[in-house]
């Protein structure tokens, strides 16, 4: 059967971000589809069989694939058609009617083009390689990132190791200490450059502790040896700069080195669009619709920012999903009366960061326009941020000018653990009033500070 | 020659090197034992230029143990009555390029090499640049190959069915007093015969290259340099000289030659013997090594690597030319590198130029890195560091007297040598080929006594696999209605399908590593450098060449990707009878490639 090709929203990649924009942009009336590149929904998930996920969505502890496969269901439920098996080559946006062009490949359609009033990118992240964190030495084989490791054992049933070393203390790579370990691989040890680890709490504890791996902090690789296969690594402490302190060197014998050292949002298919970047999340700026600089164009989950749970992922794809379908409701209505009126004009204004706080997502408020999510609380719209260093009490504060909007303490705050705030935007229409407008624009913004009682050391990352 | 033999020994005694020299034939070979590699090298260096045809360095270095060339895991015997009228030695962008130049004629010719695939060592660690026969001395034989070569790239990649692109070298001034060099650069550009050379002033340059950094003062723009992907260019020589009948063999290191009186009658491989007319020496960085085994060493190479970055095909848009920032004044042996746009649409930083002991030592370090960020990155202002995808080092093959060695033994009747091939030696690579294989022949002729007459079947033109890049969208979405596994991606950074892939696994040298397939298809080329595609990779060779995934290497030898199943795959693998399914899609494959090829 040959693809449709005019929808009110595409979603780009069926991830849990993506099938979760579906099912909102679905429940509120658009006619949506999903493409993926894969042959399965699920994205990432798929590979991912420790459980832990959709404690907060579902209430439940699941694997990574149920989690998935709940998802799959609600999408199969409403008949929201996944194109799977198919690559978005490239996307345009026709100036006279604001629609989306999407430029498909397959090998059953060949080549074809979707068209779509809204979009939401749901494209996830990649993994930052050996090379971006300047790994040298020889270059052999048994050099691979986590997420890849993951794939050869959870997927295909193959050990990629039976001795190695894992570089970075980010999630995936203490997922996988735990994995290799029970499927009878050695973990010489987990280490980590920066003085603090980069993943959550519990996993240091039920991956490493748990299994008597240890955890090396402040120490890395500092080259690879094997002509063929990875022979040894060099490890050493670093300073608290992170530069290497001699005479601490110690070569590990090991056949493979296992890099855990970061995720990127994947935003290279929309970046030609010319969307405006934050260059902290890596991934675009969006407004509390998820809406990115672009009219029509959304984006959710970790193409954002890279999230530390998935039911953060899945919330804001929930949003991006809602709004899409509104907005591409109000572009349909606009075409039916013909009517050449552009769309109300968003009412953006910016929040800044402030203080320790690493990045805040999202980045702008548009008071034009608020869709809101769907757990009742229609006023109010979803914050996540990161602290940039670990502190253990902190307070944050949300203010407009000289209002205070929102004031809270923390007991801990630790860059890995994302949190997650809400703020009621009915008190906002009423701070940011004509007059307020009337301010210089460096004044009109709405500043989130978070300032530290207590400090640890300076960590700051996007590990997920 | 006593003259020069107390000229090389005053040079040495000024450098106070404990060494002696003695003549060697035509050439002064040295002995001795020095304390460092700097030392060894400052006396070969010493020694040459001083009316030898060449340097033998046999000095010793203190803790310097001598290298040996890498040896390919156990491979099955040649058949002992093998026999080939010309046997090229060495898979580079030299001896395969020579091995589709004999094929021209009517003579058996094989091809050998040690590694897994051609392309694997110095041809394949370069920036890819078809250099204009501006930097090389005049009247050299560099100078000679560099000018022909570069004439003959556009047919030769037009034939071979390889992208070309001939952006131009802009050489900026990085200060107004170095245009005092341009009547010296003028000269230069006569003597060598550099073609349409234009001085941009300031103005011009901007106006060129918007993204350029401030600090320049004009430059001269070459616009006879081209870029190519030396690794595909190659591997399509080596193609086309199968098609037109020469045999390839890869994983055959030679370790010796038989003679007789003063000819090779057999070359002694890891495989067995080989029976030969005419041998050729284009072992790159191993050459002198080859040469020794026909005791015909008049020279020595040196190995001077040099390490360059990639970056992500993102920031590609924001150069046109080639960018270098050249130091007029030094007598430093390399170029000086720059900033070079691939012919895949990334940037490539350097390369560098260290002196190595070692000649197959391709690891990187920082200090090489810091290099090339703080020579080169600063030329076009848009760059960043984490623009960066990857980085690697080539070791070049370099001779004391920094030139080519093409020339038929003076001792061995049937040795032909292509040796000391450095930059630009891919530029050069076309015409060195057309030269050697007509000694080579000639050398054929007189050891075997008979006339060698032409090849009339042969063909030029490659049987190039469809090249998705320089398609239009109808063009493509039609190949993927003829064949569908063009529809398919699997590199999704590099946007290339599993047909591209397969027609690697299946080409007329056959791929057998999955670095292979990055270099020919670019799958795991991109900006998460494989991290997505390898087990993809891994499934679709498994499948196509009906072996378990945990045979499969990254590169040649035990460089496997997975090592055993999991203890739960164990027992699914024992149950699995999937492989007559496998090698059904296989054949299906096979006969639409061969379509898409006829088609193309």
């Amino acid at each position: 059967m040959p693809v449709k090709k005019q929808w009110d929203v595409v979603v780009i990649g069926a991830g849990p971000a993506g099938l979760a924009a579906a099912i909102a942009a679905c429940d509120s009336g658009a006619d949506v589809c999903i493409i993926e590149r894969e042959k399965k929904p699920g994205g990432v998930l798929k590979q991912c069989i420790h459980d832990g996920f959709g404690l907060i969505r579902f209430g439940e502890r699941l694997s990574g694939p149920e989690y998935a496969y709940r998802y799959h269901q609600m999408v199969s439920e409403r008949g929201i058609p996944v194109i799977s098996e198919t690559y978005l080559l490239g996307i345009t946006k026709n100036q006279t009617d604001g629609k989306f062009l999407l430029q498909m490949q397959n090998s059953a359609d060949s080549i074809f083009i979707l068209e779509a009033r809204a979009v939401v990118a749901a494209t996830g992240c990649r993994e930052r390689t050996a090379r971006q964190v300047f790994i040298h030495g020889d270059r052999p084989a048994g050099i691979l990132t986590a997420g890849t490791a993951q794939y050869i054992v959870n997927i295909q049933g193959f050990l990629p190791t039976r001795r190695c070393v894992i570089l970075g203390s980010g999630d995936i790579g203490l997922i996988m200490a735990r994995r290799l370990t029970l499927e009878g691989a050695e973990v010489e040890g987990v280490y980590e450059i920066k003085p603090e680890p980069s993943g959550l709490t519990r996993n240091i504890q039920q991956c490493l502790t748990d299994f008597e791996i240890p955890l090396h902090l402040s120490a890395t690789v500092l080259a690879v040896h094997g002509k063929r296969r990875v022979e040894s690594v060099v490890i050493g402490k670093v300073d608290q700069s992170g530069q290497p302190i001699t005479g601490t060197e110690r070569t590990v014998p090991c056949d493979a080195l296992i890099l855990s050292v970061g995720l990127i949002p994947e935003n290279e298919i929309i970046e030609p669009l010319g969307v405006e970047m934050d260059r902290k999340t890596g991934g675009p700026i969006v407004d509390q619709n998820m809406m990115t600089s672009l009219d029509g164009l959304f984006a959710c989950g970790n193409a954002v920012h890279v999230n530390d749970l998935v039911d953060y992922v899945s919330e804001s794809g929930q949003t991006a999903g809602k709004a899409a379908a509104a907005y591409a409701n109000v572009q349909q209505q606009r075409g039916l009366l013909s009517e050449r009126r552009t769309v109300s004009a968003r009412r953006l204004i910016n929040i800044q960061a402030a203080g320790n706080m690493h990045y805040i997502v999202p980045q702008r408020l548009d008071l034009a326009h608020h869709v809101g999510a769907d757990d009742g609380a229609d006023n109010c719209a979803a914050f996540y941020f990161r602290s940039r260093v670990r502190a253990n009490s902190a307070l944050l504060r949300i203010s407009a000018g000289k209002t205070l909007l929102e004031e809270r303490r923390y007991a801990v705050v630790r860059p890995p653990e994302m949190e997650r705030i809400t703020l009621n935007l009915a008190d906002l229409n009423h701070i940011c009033s004509p007059d307020w407008n009337d301010l210089p624009g460096q004044s009109r913004l709405i500043k989130a500070e978070l300032v530290s009682v207590s400090e640890g050391g300076d960590s700051a990352n996007d590990n997920g | 020659m006593a003259e020069g033999l107390a000229a090389v020994r005053s040079a040495l005694m000024r450098k106070n090197l404990n060494v002696d020299a003695n003549e060697w034939r035509n050439s002064v070979a040295l002995t001795g034992h020095v304390s460092s590699w700097e030392q060894y090298m400052e006396a070969g260096y010493a020694a040459a230029g001083k009316g030898y045809e060449a340097v033998v360095n046999d000095l010793t270095v203190e803790g310097v143990v001598p290298f040996k060339p890498s040896m390919p895991e156990p491979q099955n015997p040649i058949d002992p009555d093998t026999y080939f009228d010309a046997v090229v030695i060495g898979g580079g962008v030299i001896g395969s390029a020579i091995a589709r130049e004999l094929t021209r004629w009517d003579i058996t010719v094989a091809l050998l090499e040690k590694e897994n695939d051609l392309a694997m060592q110095t041809s394949s660690r370069n920036d890819g640049m078809v250099h204009p026969p501006f930097a090389v001395t005049p009247g050299s034989k560099k100078a000679h190959y560099n000018q022909r070569g570069n004439k003959m790239f556009a047919q030769t990649a037009r034939e071979l069915g390889v992208s070309l692109e001939w952006p131009g070298m802009l050489m900026l001034f990085s200060n107004p007093w170095q245009r005092a060099f341009l009547p010296a650069i003028w000269q230069r550009i006569k003597q060598n015969e550099v073609c349409g050379v234009e001085f941009w002033n300031r103005q011009r340059v901007f106006k060129m290259e918007p993204n350029i950094t401030a600090d320049q003062h004009g430059g001269v723009f070459l616009p006879d340099s081209g870029i190519v992907s030396p690794y595909q260019l190659t591997v399509a020589f080596g193609e086309n000289a199968v098609q037109n009948g020469a045999t390839v063999l890869l994983n055959t290191v030679v370790t010796g030659f038989q003679m007789e009186h003063n000819r090779i009658t057999h070359v002694c491989t890891n495989r067995g013997l080989i029976q030969a007319g005419v041998v050729i020496n284009a072992a790159g960085v191993w050459s002198d090594v080859v040469a020794g085994y026909a005791n015909d060493r008049f020279f020595t190479i040196h190995g001077r690597k040099g390490t360059a970055a990639i970056l992500d095909r993102k920031v590609g848009h924001t150069q046109r030319t080639i960018l270098s920032q050249p130091r007029f004044a030094s007598h430093s042996h390399t170029k000086g590198g720059g900033l070079v746009p691939t012919i895949d649409g990334n940037l490539l930083l350097g390369p560098t130029a260290v002196e190595v002991p070692e000649r197959e030592d391709y690891s990187t370090n920082a200090s090489a890195l810091e290099f090339v960020f703080d020579h080169h990155l600063k030329l076009n202002k848009s760059l960043k560091r984490s623009d960066i995808i990857t980085y690697f080092s080539g070791v070049r093959a370099c001779t004391f007297e920094e030139d080519f060695v093409i020339k038929t033994s003076d001792y061995v009747a049937n040795l032909v040598h292509a040796a000391g091939i450095q930059s630009p030696g891919l530029a050069s690579s076309p015409a060195i080929a057309q030269d050697v294989a007509l000694l080579a022949v000639k050398a054929l002729a007189a050891v075997a006594g008979r006339a060698i007459q032409p090849n009339a079947a042969f063909d030029p033109c490659r049987k190039a696999p469809p090249d998705l890049r320089g398609m239009s969208l109808e063009e493509r979405a039609a190949l993927i209605r003829r064949n569908p596994s063009y529809g398919r991606i699997i590199c999704r950074c590099e946007c290339i399908s599993e047909g591209e892939i397969l027609n690697t696994i299946h080409s007329l040298v056959p791929v057998q590593s999955l670095d292979g397939i990055k270099r020919r298809a670019r799958a795991g080329m991109g900006r998460c450098q494989g991290g997505f595609c390898t087990p993809l990779l891994l499934e679709i060779m498994a499948r196509e060449q009906q072996i378990n995934i945990a045979e499969i290497c990254k590169s040649g030898g035990h460089s496997e990707i997975a090592l055993q199943p999991t203890k739960n795959a164990a027992v699914d693998c024992a149950s699995e009878g999937a492989g007559s399914a496998a090698l059904a899609l296989s054949a299906a494959n096979n006969s639409r490639r061969q379509e898409d090829y006829n088609a193309g």
